[in-house]
């Protein structure tokens, strides 16, 4: 009887284990496909930072923006605030940074992010995910209503990417996607 | 000797003579038919090993003949009926051979066939998707957030509800589609607003009876 148990545990932990192996073989061509796609998403947060910051956006057009940002993100991550001002770095939940950056107290606002990169490869952890980090320089400058810079700064920050995955039926069709969400932006270095 | 014999003489030469030219000319036919069996016998050695040489060649590919001059040569071979045992031996493994790389050839022309039909059809295909193509690629290159809205608007109006969902390719290695996660028509069309680029092509359309699309597949460029 005992001999019986192991071995149906033994059946079920092979199975258990085969779609995470079928995922390790990922091809170099997949591999670099899915690189490519959690890197798109950090760009694609980059010009939504841009949007949601610029004076010039409509309100309505900032909220909808904001609300497919969001979507990027893990439930719970937090996003790193830097300052010249001060040293210490303040950490806010992902809506309330974009709330925070459309209401920021400048009349016009730049912010231009650049050398968006791995720093850490994505790496297949044993739940199947595969975790990296990507680093990105932003540059912030911030301008009074008679178009005076008086702010500015360059920030390093890590981005945590988590990249699993997952399966949905569509049109009766079951279709395998790759579910990019992106985790914490750490600030890395802020320098002027 | 006797007169007898004198008178003779001369009819005993001829009878000698006859005898002499008969048994040679004998002896002389018999020798010809050797050498024509002689001949004969060489001859087919030589065909016998031209055709071991020939087969060979074919079994270990070291032949420059094409699949067709093979298979004729092989024919030819088999009229012999050569009784030889290697020979035999080499039609059998070399007819194996040619069949096999015929049906290989068979299978690469009508992969090849399949390919050009499937490269004609996606071709068409996205001819005739260009408009929807074009439709994408003006919201992403709008300069305004109203023009872009209105261009929205328009190209809400080609699906059947705003919510049809849009699938990505983002790679289509090893035959068959890696996704990125599914997003709406609407969606989709406020994100080439946001981005203002458009790096895809329609690859497929699913549409319902008023012609409205219901599925949207588009492959990253």
């Amino acid at each position: 009887m005992k001999n019986l148990i192991y071995s149906i545990l033994f059946v079920l932990g092979i199975f258990m284990v085969l779609p995470v192996s079928a995922q390790d073989n990922l091809s170099p061509d997949r591999k670099q496909a899915v690189d490519s796609l959690a890197l798109e998403k950090v760009r694609d947060l980059s010009k939504y930072i841009t949007i949601i910051g610029s004076k010039g956006t409509p309100w309505s057009e900032a909220n909808r923006v904001i609300d497919r940002a969001e979507e990027l993100f893990m439930q719970g991550s937090e996003i790193g605030v830097s300052s010249l001002l001060r040293p210490k770095i303040a950490y806010y939940g992902v809506r309330q940074y974009f709330e925070r950056l459309m209401r920021l107290n400048y009349n016009k606002v730049e912010i231009e992010w650049y050398k968006i990169d791995y720093v850490s490869d994505l790496q297949r952890q044993p739940d199947g995910t595969f975790v990296g980090v990507i680093t990105v320089f932003q540059k912030f400058k911030g301008y009074d209503k008679e178009g005076r810079l008086i702010y500015q700064d360059t920030t390093k920050k890590d981005i945590t990417v988590y990249v699993k995955r997952k399966e949905t039926q569509i049109g009766g069709r079951l279709i395998g996607f790759w579910d990019v969400l992106l985790g914490d932006i750490r600030v890395k270095e802020t320098s002027k | 000797m006797s007169k007898k014999f004198l008178t003779r003489f001369p009819q005993f030469l001829l009878v000698v003579f006859v005898v002499s030219i008969t048994m040679g000319g004998l002896s002389s036919c018999k020798s010809n038919k050797k050498l024509a069996r002689d001949k004969a016998a060489a001859a087919y050695a030589a065909k016998v090993q031209q055709a071991k040489t020939d087969l060979t060649a074919m079994l270990n590919g070291t032949t420059q003949w094409t699949l067709d001059e093979q298979l004729k040569r092989l024919d030819v071979i088999k009229s012999y009926n050569i009784d030889d045992q290697e020979v035999k031996d080499l039609i059998v493994k070399v007819e194996n051979k040619l069949d096999a790389a015929k049906a290989e050839t068979a299978r690469k022309a009508e992969e090849k066939r399949l390919r050009e039909a499937e490269a004609a059809k996606k071709q068409a295909e996205q001819a005739r998707f260009a408009n929807i193509d074009r439709n994408l690629e003006n919201i992403a290159r709008s300069n305004s957030y109203d023009e872009a809205n209105q261009k929205i608007a328009a190209a809400l109006r080609l699906f059947a509800t705003p919510d049809v969902p849009v699938l990505i390719i983002i790679s289509q290695a090893e035959g068959f589609n890696d996704y990125d996660r599914p997003t709406t028509a609407s969606k989709f069309l406020n994100y080439l607003k946001d981005q203002k680029a458009y790096r895809y092509r329609v690859e497929s359309v699913k549409k319902d009876e008023n012609g409205k699309i219901t599925e949207l597949e588009l492959l990253k460029k």
